[in-house]
C-alpha cells in the first residue's frame, strides 16, 4: 500500500476489515521501508473506509509509526474516525499512546506546519486537561485562534453555535509532535518557525532539502520566526551562517524576526549580520512593508543562479520533457495533443489575461524548470479528473494544477531514470496570473512549445 | 487514457455465451438438474471448472466430487446456476494478470468464497430467488474488466494514484461517464442474464443505490461482502483492496447483522 502525499501530509487509506491477518498484507516490508523515507510533516492512516478493526489490525501501523519517528520525527497517527473508534484505539493503546489521533484529516491539517490558511477560529475540547493545553499551544503556535472549552457541557453549548467557529475539535489526541522546523509559505516568502534552545540539533531538524528545493523553485526571501527562541549556541550560529552563505549564490535573503539576545551572546548577532542575515523586531515590519519586501526579493522570485542558458544536454532530452507533459495531459483530458510550434527564446505569452500557470523544477544530473501556461478554462478541464467535477473555485484549480505538474515531474523523473539520468523534482508552484510567473522567468531563455488539445491551446516552456 | 470507444470495443469483443452453457442455464432455470448435468458434461472445460470449484475447502466436502450430475445434485438449482455463471465469467479471465497479482486459481478462490458466503447471506435473508443467487457471479467480473481496461495503463494509473487516492471505478466514470459496474451490466445483458442481476450489481457498487428497497438491500450486503473478501490477505496482496471505493455509510444499517452472521468478533 502506498501513501498519497498532499500538502505535507502522507495518508494511507486501507479499506474494509483490519485484523491481525489482513494488516500485514496491507503493509509489505517494501511498503514499510518506503514509508520511512516519505518526506512529509505528518504520516497518517485514515480509518474512514475501515469498518472493523481490532488491536492486532492496528499493530502493524503502530509499529510503522515507531519506525518513522525513529527515522524522521514526522507526526504519526490515525485520522478519520468516529467517537466509537476513537475510544477503541485509546483503550487498545492507553499505556503506549505515542502517536496522534485526529478526528478528521481536516483537523490534522490544522496541526501541520504546512497548512496555508492561518488565523482560523477553532473550538476545542478534550477530557484530558493537559491535552487541551497541548492542542491550544500547538494551534496558537500555528497561527490560529483556539478557544478551549473547559468542560463537555461548555463544549456542547459553544459547538451549537457552528457559525462562530471555522473548526470544532474533539476526539483528538496529540501524541509526540514533530520536532522539525516548521515551514510555511506566505506569498513569495518562506517562513520557518524556530523555538527554545537552538543547538547542533538544528541541523537535524531543519529540512535542508525543502530549503534547497525552495531556492531551486525561485524563492528568495526566507524569514525565521524566532520569537520563541530562548538562546542559541555556537553550533546553531555556524548552521545559520552557512545557510546564509549557501543562499548568497542564489541572491537569497535570510531574516530573523523577534530574536532576543539577552541569553545569547550579542557577538553572535554581529557574526550573523556579517554573514548577511538581517534582523527585524516584528514580522509585520517585513510582511506589511511592500517596499522592503520588494527590496528583499519577495515580490520577485527570480534568482541570479538560475539565470543560465539551455545546454546541449537539456535540449537533447527535450522530447522526453514534452512527451511527459503531453502524455499526462492526454491522460487527464482524454484528448489527443498536437504540437503546433517550438522555438527558443524568452517566454512570450499573448493575451496574458485569464491565464494561470504552474511550474516544477528538477535537479541532480540535470537541472532546469518546466512551466505550463493554461487558459483558465483548459486548466479546469485538465483538473477535472482529479477534482471529479467542473469547478469555479480558483484556489482548488490552482491546488490541483500543482498536483498535475507534480505528476508531470514524476513522469520526467522516471523517463530520465530509464537513461540512467538521476534527478529529483522540487515542490510544484502555481501562479494565479502571468505577471507573477514572469517575475520568475522573465529574461530567461528556454524552449517554448505551443500545444493544443482538441483546439484548446496551452504552452510548455523549459528553461534553466 | 481510456475512452468510451475503448470500452465499447471491449464489450464488442466479449463472445456470446456458448450454446452448451445457454442450454445448461435454460434447463437449470426450469429446475431440470439431470438434463442440465447431461448437457454440461459435454463441455470438458466446464466440467473441470465445476470439479475444481466444489472441491475447494470452503464447500466442505469430505470426499472428492467429480461427476457433473453429482455436483449439480449437491449444489441444487440456485447454486448450480451460480456455478455455471461463475464459469462463464472465468472465460473472460486474461491469460496473464498484469494490474492485479492474480492467477486463475486465486481468482477461482475469490469466486468460490464470494459464492459460498453469498449463499449463507441469502439463506439468512430468507431469499430463494435463483437470480439473486446468480448475481454474485457478476461481481468478480468487475475485477476482470478493470484488469482488461487498465493493464496497459498501469504506469499512468500509478502516477495518477500517487497524486490522489482514486479507485479504478471513479477514474473510469470521470474519463468515460461509465464505470466498471455499468460494464458488468452490459455483459449481463449480452449474456441474457436476468435484469435483476445487473440491478443488484449496480447497487453493490455502493455509488448507485437502487430505488427498489429489496434490490438496494441485496446491493448493501453484496458491497460489504465484497470488502470483507477483499480484506483477506491474499486479495490485499493481489492489489484488490482499493480497486473500487468502499462506502461504509452505505452499509451502515446492515453491518451489525453482517458481523454477527460472519462471526466477526
Amino acid at each position: 500500500m502506498k501513501a498519497v502525499v498532499k500538502d505535507g501530509i502522507a495518508v494511507f487509506s486501507p479499506q474494509g476489515f483490519l485484523d491481525g491477518n489482513s494488516s500485514n498484507a496491507f503493509m509489505s516490508l517494501e511498503d514499510i521501508e518506503a514509508a520511512t523515507h516519505i518526506k512529509s510533516d505528518m504520516i497518517l492512516v485514515s480509518l474512514k473506509k475501515v469498518v472493523f478493526f481490532n488491536r492486532n489490525g492496528l499493530d502493524i501501523f503502530v509499529k510503522l509509526f515507531a519506525k518513522i519517528r525513529k527515522k524522521n520525527q514526522a507526526v504519526v497517527g490515525f485520522c478519520d474516525y468516529d467517537r466509537k473508534k476513537y475510544e477503541a484505539i485509546k483503550k487498545f493503546f492507553h499505556d503506549e499512546l505515542n502517536f496522534s489521533l485526529f478526528k478528521t484529516l481536516e483537523i490534522a491539517h490544522l496541526f501541520s506546519p504546512s497548512f496555508k490558511n492561518l488565523g482560523k477560529n477553532i473550538l476545542l475540547y478534550s477530557g484530558d486537561k493537559s491535552q487541551r493545553s497541548a492542542m491550544a499551544i500547538e494551534l496558537h503556535d500555528g497561527g490560529h485562534n483556539p478557544v478551549v472549552a473547559q468542560s463537555f457541557e461548555e463544549f456542547t453549548a459553544k459547538a451549537a453555535n457552528k457559525n462562530a467557529y471555522d473548526y470544532i475539535i474533539d476526539s483528538t489526541f496529540l501524541g509526540q509532535m514533530g520536532q522539525k522546523v516548521a515551514a510555511r509559505v506566505t506569498g513569495n516568502a518562506i517562513i520557518y518557525t524556530i523555538t527554545s534552545f537552538l543547538d547542533a540539533d538544528i541541523g537535524e531538524n531543519f529540512n535542508i532539502e525543502y530549503h534547497n528545493n525552495s531556492l531551486n523553485v525561485g524563492f528568495r526571501l526566507f524569514i525565521f520566526d524566532a520569537y520563541k527562541v530562548i538562546s542559541m549556541n555556537i553550533h546553531a550560529l555556524n548552521f545559520f551562517s552557512k545557510l546564509a552563505s549557501s543562499g548568497a549564490e542564489y541572491n537569497a535573503t535570510i531574516c530573523f524576526v523577534g530574536m532576543k539576545f539577552d541569553k545569547t551572546p550579542l557577538v553572535f548577532k554581529e557574526t550573523m549580520e556579517d554573514a548577511g542575515i538581517l534582523f527585524y523586531e516584528q514580522m509585520d515590519d517585513i510582511l506589511q512593508n511592500k517596499e522592503l519586501l520588494k527590496e528583499l526579493g519577495a515580490s520577485s522570485a527570480s534568482n541570479i543562479k538560475n539565470k543560465r542558458v539551455l545546454n546541449k544536454e537539456t535540449v537533447s532530452e527535450l522530447p522526453k520533457f514534452i512527451d511527459a507533459t503531453v502524455v499526462t495531459l492526454e491522460m487527464m483530458t482524454n484528448a489527443k495533443a498536437m504540437k503546433e510550434a517550438a522555438s527558443i527564446h524568452s517566454l512570450s505569452i499573448k493575451d496574458a489575461k485569464g491565464k494561470i500557470a504552474s511550474s516544477i523544477g528538477y535537479y541532480g544530473d540535470m537541472d532546469g524548470m518546466i512551466v505550463l501556461v493554461f487558459p483558465e478554462g483548459i486548466a479546469k478541464k485538465a483538473c477535472e479528473l482529479l477534482i471529479g467535477e467542473s469547478t469555479d473555485d480558483a484556489e482548488l484549480v490552482l491546488d490541483t494544477l500543482a498536483e498535475l505538474v507534480n505528476i508531470v515531474g514524476g513522469r520526467i523523473k522516471t523517463l530520465l531514470a530509464d537513461e540512467a539520468i538521476s534527478v529529483n523534482i522540487t515542490l510544484p508552484r502555481t501562479y494565479q496570473d502571468i505577471e507573477s510567473l514572469m517575475e520568475v522567468v522573465a529574461n530567461r531563455k528556454g524552449v517554448q512549445v505551443d500545444l493544443s488539445f482538441n483546439g484548446d491551446k496551452f504552452l510548455f516552456f523549459l528553461t534553466r | 487514457m481510456i475512452t468510451k470507444e475503448n470500452i465499447d470495443a471491449y464489450i464488442d469483443k466479449i463472445p456470446p455465451s456458448p450454446e452448451i452453457l445457454n442450454e445448461t442455464i435454460a434447463l437449470l432455470r426450469v429446475g431440470d438438474l439431470v438434463k442440465a448435468a447431461k448437457v454440461a458434461q459435454n463441455d470438458l472445460a466446464l466440467k473441470s471448472y465445476l470439479k475444481s470449484i466444489v472441491n475447494k475447502p470452503i464447500y466442505g466436502f469430505k470426499n472428492e466430487v467429480s461427476d457433473v450430475g453429482q455436483i449439480f445434485g449437491i449444489l441444487g438449482v440456485s447454486l448450480a446456476q451460480q456455478s455455471v455463471y461463475n464459469y462463464m465469467i472465468s472465460l473472460l479471465n486474461p491469460k496473464k494478470w498484469v494490474l492485479f497479482k492474480l492467477n486463475s486459481s486465486l481468482f477461482h478462490d475469490l469466486q468460490a468464497n464470494l459464492s459460498k458466503k453469498w449463499e449463507n447471506i441469502l439463506k439468512h435473508l430468507g431469499c430463494k430467488d435463483t437470480n439473486v443467487y446468480a448475481a454474485i457471479t457478476l461481481l468478480s467480473a468487475s475485477i476482470i474488466v478493470a484488469e482488461a481496461l487498465f493493464a496497459q495503463k498501469e504506469e499512468n494509473v500509478a502516477l495518477l494514484r500517487s497524486a490522489k487516492a482514486l479507485d479504478y471505478n471513479t477514474i473510469l466514470v470521470r474519463l468515460c461517464g461509465m464505470g466498471l459496474f455499468d460494464i458488468c451490466g452490459e455483459i449481463a445483458q449480452k449474456w441474457d442474464m436476468h435484469p435483476k442481476i445487473a440491478q443488484i450489481i449496480q447497487a453493490a457498487s455502493g455509488v448507485k443505490p437502487s430505488e427498489d428497497n429489496e434490490i438496494n438491500n441485496f446491493g448493501k450486503w453484496m458491497h460489504l461482502l465484497l470488502f470483507y473478501e477483499l480484506s483477506q490477505p491474499e486479495f490485499i496482496a493481489a492489489g484488490l483492496n482499493d480497486f473500487v471505493d468502499f462506502q461504509p455509510e452505505y452499509i451502515n444499517d446492515i453491518y451489525e447483522d453482517f458481523a454477527s452472521l460472519m462471526e466477526i468478533a
